[in-house]
């Protein structure tokens, strides 16, 4: 299946996936409703958007009580609006952090990847994220190790000398 | 002949093994369900009394899907006795079922506090169908409803009863509120916080009776106090249905005791759910976790290995989570263990807590609190989990947290977690929907 392929070297931190995703979602622009995510990495110096692998399991849909959760034709697990109650089982079976809740309609919400045509990757000035026919992976783990250390030495070393 | 499966129980445990046999076997097998109550999702029954849901939403196997899945039923029907040396299930009407091999998934009844006047009409339990029916029959606005006990199950119609518009008292005979799922800090914030929400609480408080007069409840309490209300629900604890297994020969422990492939002592008899004492993921140990993700995935495995797959259970993760009044409250795994590494912050503005506890450079467990529109609590309660259930080796990111245990998702990202969960499924394979 085509997934969202994301290069994080590629990203600037320019949150434009962040907008377009909330407008698709919700037709408004409130990253704080996006369901992908850019982080920023040793101390603000770099950035990359995290969002739902669609992972094998589906731990968001095996675990609702309702069922309310489903795959898509495009491989999504996507959340059906009638039949979820909001009883919050999903966001902590969700492992990876990526399953949220709307306290203003009261359901949970995920990635859909907009039924075939994300708005993130649509948006992404730099190919950070790219929809592509590939096996999903951890996009980010390497990048982030390989930036984080700096920037932990240096906090310990300022918490210290505190 | 084809297989005879008998499921003993509709709950989510039973659900799950019916769903995950038809998965594989394609109608091959004959599978029985005996079910004491037409099989709902209890999870959603919070929901029904809040009037967000009409009560045909809480069922699961409903008729059209049980012909569906081929299944025969034994409805309103309850197991009395099992020989397994005849794979022989008796059921309370006499009937008698020959099996293959049987799954118990029989759950939890609820406990009322052992006190006179515990059973006068007017005091519910809140726990069936047929229980949320006369609270949502008896519940008016402006009523007094006295929760008797401030647990799990207590704490998911909180908002319901708010909602209705009752005036709401919370009494608990332990020093704090959630003794089963948050520390003292952790409960003392969401203690103000229910009160900032015009709730009282009442802890350390030990129910000594309840009497009627003119239709109203009092009940009074060890310290000389007591309490009117119009509608008392009690929800104080719950136990095991196992009594039917008396004289099985299957071996039962605090629960009955299962292999990783969630067999009991008697090799084609399975337990799943409430009443099966399986693995504990972060543990090792045997434990009894009636959770409702523990219970679908023990269904999903046996399902699995009833029809006749190879499916090994990895371990349940002790999990909870519940929002009252738009707070999340959550914990994971060994939240409770007393002999870890612990790192715990506070940060009142925010209503926000995080205790994190470790074996060495490990998550074993973990506590969150935060509000429901904070986009970092639900981002949170999630990398937690996966924290806890991957193992994942912080190694420096430990020190990281122990200075500030709120910044979680830099420690999930750069510890490679998500390359470690990734390849986790329940049943070795990708899921497919129900």
């Amino acid at each position: 299946m085509k997934v969202l392929q994301i290069t994080p070297e590629r990203c600037t931190g320019c949150m434009r996936c962040e907008l377009a995703c909330s407008y698709v979602q919700t037709g408004a622009f409130q990253p704080a409703r996006s369901v992908i995510r850019v982080s920023p990495f040793e101390g603000h110096t770099s950035y990359a958007p995290f969002t739902c692998t669609q992972c094998a399991e589906g731990w968001c849909m095996t675990a609702c009580p309702v069922e309310a959760i489903t795959i898509s034709p495009v491989g999504a697990k996507v959340v059906q609006n009638d039949q979820c109650v909001g009883c919050k089982l999903c966001t902590i079976a969700c492992p990876y952090g990526t399953m949220f809740y709307n306290p203003e309609t009261q359901k949970a919400f995920k990635c859909n990847l907009c039924g075939g045509t994300p708005a993130c990757a649509t948006a992404c000035p730099t190919a950070a994220i790219e929809y592509v026919e590939t096996e999903t992976a951890d996009w980010l783990g390497g990048f982030a190790a390989e930036r984080s250390p700096r920037h932990l030495e240096r906090q310990v070393a300022m918490a210290e000398a505190r | 002949m084809a297989k005879r499966h008998v499921i003993v129980g509709g709950g989510t445990a039973g659900l799950n093994a019916i769903l995950t046999i038809r998965e594989y076997d394609h109608d091959e097998s004959e599978i029985t369900l005996v079910s004491a109550e037409r099989p709902y999702s209890r999870m959603v029954l919070p929901y029904y009394l809040g009037r967000s849901i009409a009560e045909s939403h809480v069922f699961t196997l409903t008729p059209p899907r049980l012909a569906e899945l081929q299944v025969k039923t034994h409805l309103g029907r309850r197991a009395a006795a099992l020989h397994t040396g005849a794979n022989r299930l008796t059921l309370d009407d006499g009937t008698a079922l020959e099996y293959d091999d049987l799954l118990i998934a029989t759950g939890s009844s609820p406990v009322r506090a052992p006190v006179p006047g515990a059973d006068l009409s007017g005091v519910h339990s809140f726990w069936t169908l047929e229980q949320a029916r006369g609270v949502v029959s008896q519940i008016r606005e402006g009523a007094h409803v006295v929760m008797v006990g401030a647990g799990f199950i207590a704490f998911t119609i909180l908002n319901a009863i708010l909602g209705l518009k009752a005036r709401l008292t919370v009494v608990e005979i332990a020093p704090q509120i959630l003794p089963r799922m948050l520390d003292r800090p952790g409960a003392e914030l969401v203690e103000r916080w229910l009160t900032h929400h015009g709730v009282t609480i009442r802890t350390g408080a030990a129910l000594t009776g309840i009497e009627e007069d003119a239709g109203k409840k009092h009940l009074r309490f060890r310290d000389g106090e007591s309490l009117v209300a119009d509608l008392v629900i009690m929800a104080t604890g719950i136990r095991t249905n196992l009594e039917w297994l008396k004289d099985s020969g299957v071996r039962v422990n605090r629960g009955v005791l299962v292999d990783d492939h969630l067999r009991s002592s008697v090799p084609n008899v399975f337990a799943a759910g409430d009443v099966a004492e399986s693995r504990d993921l972060v543990t090792g140990q045997p434990a009894l976790h009636a959770i409702e993700p523990t219970a679908m995935e023990h269904g999903r495995v046996v399902g699995a290995n009833m029809a006749g797959e190879n499916v090994t259970y990895r371990g349940s993760l002790l999990m909870n989570i519940v929002e009252v009044c738009h707070l999340d409250i959550a914990s994971f795994g060994s939240w409770d263990d007393t002999t870890a590494d612990a790192f715990a912050a506070v940060q009142p503005e925010r209503w926000a807590y995080r205790k994190l506890l470790w074996r060495g450079n490990r998550l074993t467990g973990a506590m969150i609190l935060g509000k429901a529109d904070d986009i970092w609590t639900t981002n949170d309660v999630g990398m937690l989990k996966g924290l806890v259930q991957s193992g994942s080796d912080l190694g420096k990111w430990k020190e990281h947290l122990r200075r500030n245990p709120f910044d979680i998702k830099p420690a999930f990202i750069a510890s490679g977690t998500t390359a470690r969960l990734l390849p986790e499924t329940i049943l070795g394979r990708p899921s497919v929907p129900a």
